[in-house]
């Protein structure tokens, strides 16, 4: 950043929707990523517009990403360089409130008392600095903690496409785990509705962490760059709020949590800017960087020596499509990978994951246990083999199957229930009070399933229960409510 | 969405399986057909038998005959169960092998586990194998056209071992044919006779019932030449025979039923199927034609500019 100096100014000399370009003087020509300031006055509503370099054109011509929106923006206009990226507060004084990208707070209680402000961008970890560390992290739902364990600072990811439930899960993520964490929490919401999030503020406010008596809210930071905001700021409000959670890892060395929602946003933001920048189109329209920025987000989000970020991150499937490049793209980067499937949501069965699209990393028996394992297998062979028959199922009837698949396809219906399970955040709806079962009940309920210790309670006993116990007892009182009739 | 080589892969598949349940169903109703012919055939004479019996009992006749005794206690019962040798019928072999084991289990109570089940048909078999439970003989040399002769081999066992007491009860499950639309899963008692009344003999034709209580209200007036015992002792074993006979007709014409109404809803189940997925596949090929005619053209705007 040699380069830049304060009170450099240019003129803006080009506006193409949620980019412009500018020109500085040649030997003073802004580095990448600096933000730059322009004053607009659109309908007598003076503003400050932030905008990021983005490229340089040559001869001190600069292309920039319009951060907010370009309305009223006009050739000829200064603009001023800050000679460094946008930075946010980060530490203790960020604590409870809520920011914009460019780490402004939104939420109406003045200024921000934060002792420190870091830019936003920032190289990801060295390789010798990771942490090497794999534990489970518990959850309390059964068809995470048996099918796709999270990992303690490892990455989880929530696929699906439209209205299937991934706002739902993280949040409900965040009702079990954050309320029971000590460390702080970040939640990034990227192009996601904005009643969302303030659903999510106002519940944090009055949750409490454990018996503490202390708010959610107080150990949590949350940033928004929501639908209504422009592409520039979609595509780095994830940027902020990791810049957050890298200095409570760095600084403090609390395992912090991370969610995002949505991913997705963050790369079809990128499209959006991509061919105003002048970059060429690549597969399905998006742009050919899609990888690079993916990895260069994804990449911070890592686990050190000094500290763990664990992160929740949900990904939109447009159409449903998982080869779709940008879901396809941030697949790899994940340890745990939670599948939602339409076919199950449709069946009345949530969480819809998918039991045989999902996996994790450490579904190995030299992390989890050769039991859990071994469950997790049997349960996954069991739900595999009644796909196969479904055609089958479909075309010739139950009756003709042999007598062993009959009884595969039995337990299968059992247990595709069975991982069904009644929600904190759902309560309100559901009416049935949230139910988080110990990883160990879980294991111990899957595995008297295949064991064919339950084959005689009827299917809807299997519905949205804990452990097998309450499975049982709503069969007898589902008797019972029969017998009344 | 799911790739389309994979969707037309699985079409062609259901395809096929639709080709053969089509040509099951079409060889089911021939065969339907001709078992139907032997079984109405059989019905008239089983009937006008055990009428015979029945009256012959009612008339109040000294002469007894050991096949109509009751039995005091059973201490030893056979269950015979009939099911077919191939699959692809629907629940024929299954409520069969339900209704069984249940009759099983309430036959051992009053034997004291002294049951022993004898089965005819592959199906049966292994599906009361897969159960773990024990059987004795076991035949698989019925088809849909069951011979009076084999049948007869089996009756003449049981009539000895029932005569000389090794036996005290005979069950049989099988599916009786009541008519074309329907067929149900029975348990009836063929030894010994007396249980048997003439009115159930009679109930499979219902358009014949009224004619057959026209006929038993009339008392018929016996003769009996050289003798009424003499008479019974052909006339009973025969009638068991026959009896069972035609419970391994009622079978084997279910069977071709079950068949032909299992495979004419499965031909409509893959033709559903193939519709469904014909159009999620035309769905996808064009889809991804237009993805690739959209990438065609931005690239060439991207490079106009």
């Amino acid at each position: 950043m040699a380069t830049a100096t304060k009170g450099n100014i240019g003129r803006i000399t080009q506006v193409i929707g949620s980019t412009f370009d500018a020109e500085f003087e040649e030997a003073k020509i802004p580095a990448i990523y600096n933000a730059v300031k322009v004053e607009i006055n659109a309908g007598g509503n003076k503003q400050t517009l932030t905008g990021e370099i983005s490229k340089h054109l040559g001869g001190g011509r600069v292309r920039c990403v319009a951060l907010g929106s370009t309305d009223g923006l006009r050739r000829g206009q200064d603009c001023v360089d800050t000679g460094a990226p946008v930075s946010v507060p980060v530490g203790e004084g960020a604590l409870g409130r809520v920011f914009n990208m460019l780490g402004e707070p939104v939420d109406g209680r003045g200024p921000v008392n934060a002792k420190e402000y870091r830019p936003i961008h920032a190289p990801a970890p060295r390789v010798e600095d990771l942490s090497t560390n794999t534990e489970l992290f518990e959850t309390g739902i059964k068809v995470i903690d048996l099918l796709t364990p999270f990992v303690r600072g490892g990455k989880a990811g929530l696929f699906g496409g439209a209205g299937l439930g991934k706002t739902v899960i993280l949040q409900e993520l965040i009702a079990r785990v954050a309320s029971a964490h000590g460390g702080y929490s970040v939640f990034a919401g990227v192009g996601e509705r904005t009643r969302e999030g303030t659903d999510l503020w106002l519940e944090m406010q009055e949750a409490e962490i454990g018996q503490t008596g202390r708010k959610v809210i107080e150990q949590t930071c949350m940033v928004f760059g929501q639908m209504n905001e422009p592409p520039g700021s979609r595509l780095r409000v994830a940027l902020s709020a990791l810049t957050m959670a890298e200095y409570f890892r760095d600084m403090t060395g609390k395992d912090t949590l991370m969610f995002v929602d949505n991913i997705f946003r963050f790369s079809q933001a990128g499209s959006e800017v991509s061919a105003l920048l002048g970059r060429m189109p690549s597969a399905v329209g998006y742009q050919p960087t899609l990888a690079t920025e993916m990895g260069a987000l994804q990449e911070r989000i890592a686990s050190t020596r000094k500290g763990a970020i664990t992160s929740v991150q949900a990904v939109y499937v447009p159409a449903d499509d998982p080869t779709d490049p940008a879901p396809a793209t941030a697949f790899g980067q994940l340890d745990a990978f939670i599948y939602l499937e339409r076919s199950i949501s449709e069946k009345g069965i949530y969480p819809a994951v998918d039991p045989l699209a999902s996996s994790s990393r450490i579904l190995d028996p030299q992390f989890v246990g050769a039991r859990h394992y071994a469950v997790a297998r049997r349960v996954q062979t069991t739900l595999q083999r009644y796909r196969e028959l479904q055609d089958i199922i479909a075309i010739l009837g139950v009756d003709e199957l042999s007598e062993s698949d009959k009884m595969v396809v039995h337990r299968a219906r059992r247990i595709e229930r069975f991982l069904s399970q009644p929600f904190l955040v759902a309560e309100v709806f559901t009416g049935k009070p949230g139910e988080i079962t110990p990883l160990a009940d879980t294991i111990r309920s899957f595995e008297e399933i295949c064991d064919g210790k339950w084959d005689h309670l009827p299917e809807d006993a299997f519905m949205y229960v804990g452990s097998i116990e309450q499975a049982e007892e709503q069969a007898k009182r589902m008797v019972a409510a029969a017998a009344k009739k | 969405m799911a790739n389309p080589r994979a969707l037309d892969k699985r079409r062609k598949s259901i395809r096929n399986i639709r080709k053969i349940t089509r040509t099951m169903e079409l060889i089911a109703t021939a065969r339907f057909k001709k078992a139907m012919e032997r079984a109405a055939s059989a019905t008239d004479y089983t009937r006008r038998i055990t009428k015979l019996v029945g009256d012959l009992t009612r008339a109040g006749l000294e002469v007894s005959h050991p096949l109509l005794e009751q039995r005091d206690a059973t201490n030893r019962a056979v269950l015979l169960v009939l099911t077919a040798n191939r699959g692809l019928c629907g629940g024929y072999n299954g409520n069969v092998l339900r209704l069984s084991v249940q009759r099983k289990k309430e036959l051992d109570e009053l034997t004291g586990g002294r049951t022993v089940i004898e089965v005819s048909g592959k199906r049966g078999i292994s599906g009361l194998k897969f159960r773990g439970i024990e059987t004795g003989e076991s035949f698989t040399q019925f088809d849909d056209q069951p011979k009076f002769e084999q049948v007869e081999a089996i009756a003449n066992r049981y009539l000895e071992d029932f005569i000389l007491g090794r036996i005290d009860r005979l069950d049989v499950a099988y599916t009786r044919f009541v008519s074309a639309s329907r067929q149900e899963a029975v348990v009836e008692t063929l030894l010994p006779l007396g249980k048997l009344d003439v009115a159930a003999a009679a109930q499979p034709t219902r358009g014949a019932t009224a004619a057959a209580q026209s006929e038993s209200a009339q008392q018929d007036i016996y003769e009996f030449v050289p003798s009424a015992a003499s008479i019974l002792e052909e006339v009973v074993p025969a009638s068991f025979k026959v009896k069972l006979f035609k419970c391994f007709l009622d079978a084997a014409v279910s069977e071709q039923i079950s068949r032909m109404v299992a495979m004419k809803s499965a031909t409509e189940n893959a033709s559903d199927m193939i519709k469904m997925l014909s159009r999620t596949y035309n769905r996808a090929r064009q889809s991804q034609i237009t993805g690739q005619i959209m990438e065609v053209i931005g690239g060439v705007e991207a490079l106009k500019s």
